[in-house]
């Protein structure tokens, strides 16, 4: 039997993933419209998602800071979900932290990200890949 | 405070489990409740108490049990009177 040691070319990497399903996103911004959106996403996020996969789009970011969260592996932290930021460049979705959750992320020693989403009609689901410093601390949370 | 928010439960929480038949301090996640359906849970509570949940008690525990989240209610009750 072997533990496999958790760093990749020396260095620690924490990941996260997660899924959502559309249709409770939609039911969400029925019952409770601008309120859901300006709690859980960003000015930013609100305008990237607009046009016909809108709630697509917003299950995928649900997903992608549900991800982060996981990844952070720390599970009873506050998780402000404005603070996590799915943003592009290009094709490519990219994710900026800020306020404490980039002040814990610099704590554990995240150094870069890699971000993937994807989405069905039923389903949105996000991946998101962190390379940490050698110091990098906290536990592996398994939900 | 607690049926009030059992109510809340039972619309927003898409649980497997009536919330109006459960221990106060069983964990709601065991029972379904997920990380989505605690934002609607959320901001119906809002709605039901006239309150605004402020970022640091937006964690996990905070939604774990009924017992947990009528501390939490009360605290920011209190806080708004």
């Amino acid at each position: 039997m072997i533990t496999l040691p958790g760093a990749v070319d020396g260095r620690r990497v924490r990941v996260g993933c997660d899924v959502q399903d559309i249709e409770h996103v939609q039911d969400s911004l029925a019952a409770f419209g601008d309120r859901y959106l300006r709690k859980v996403f960003t000015a930013s996020e609100i305008n990237d998602c607009q046009g016909r996969n809108q709630v697509h789009r917003l299950a995928a970011r649900f997903a992608a800071k549900e991800a982060v969260i996981k990844a952070f592996a720390e599970p009873n932290m506050p998780f402000p979900w404005r603070e996590i930021e799915v943003t592009r460049d290009g094709p490519l979705p990219l994710l900026r932290l800020s306020g404490t959750l980039a002040e814990r992320a610099q704590h554990q020693g995240w150094l870069s990200s890699s971000l993937s989403l994807s989405h069905a009609d039923c389903h949105a689901m996000a991946v998101v890949l962190v390379a940490c410093g050698g110091n990098a601390g906290g536990t592996r949370d398994d939900a | 405070m607690q049926d009030q928010i059992r109510d809340v439960l039972a619309a927003h929480g898409r649980m497997a489990v009536d919330p109006r038949e459960v221990d106060d301090q069983a964990d709601l996640y065991d029972l379904g409740l997920t990380s989505h359906a605690s934002v609607d849970v959320m901001l119906a509570l809002e709605d039901a108490f006239d309150i605004e949940f402020p970022d640091e008690v937006l964690k996990k525990s905070t939604f774990a049990s009924v017992r947990n989240i009528e501390q939490v209610v009360e605290g920011l009750v209190k806080a708004v009177a």
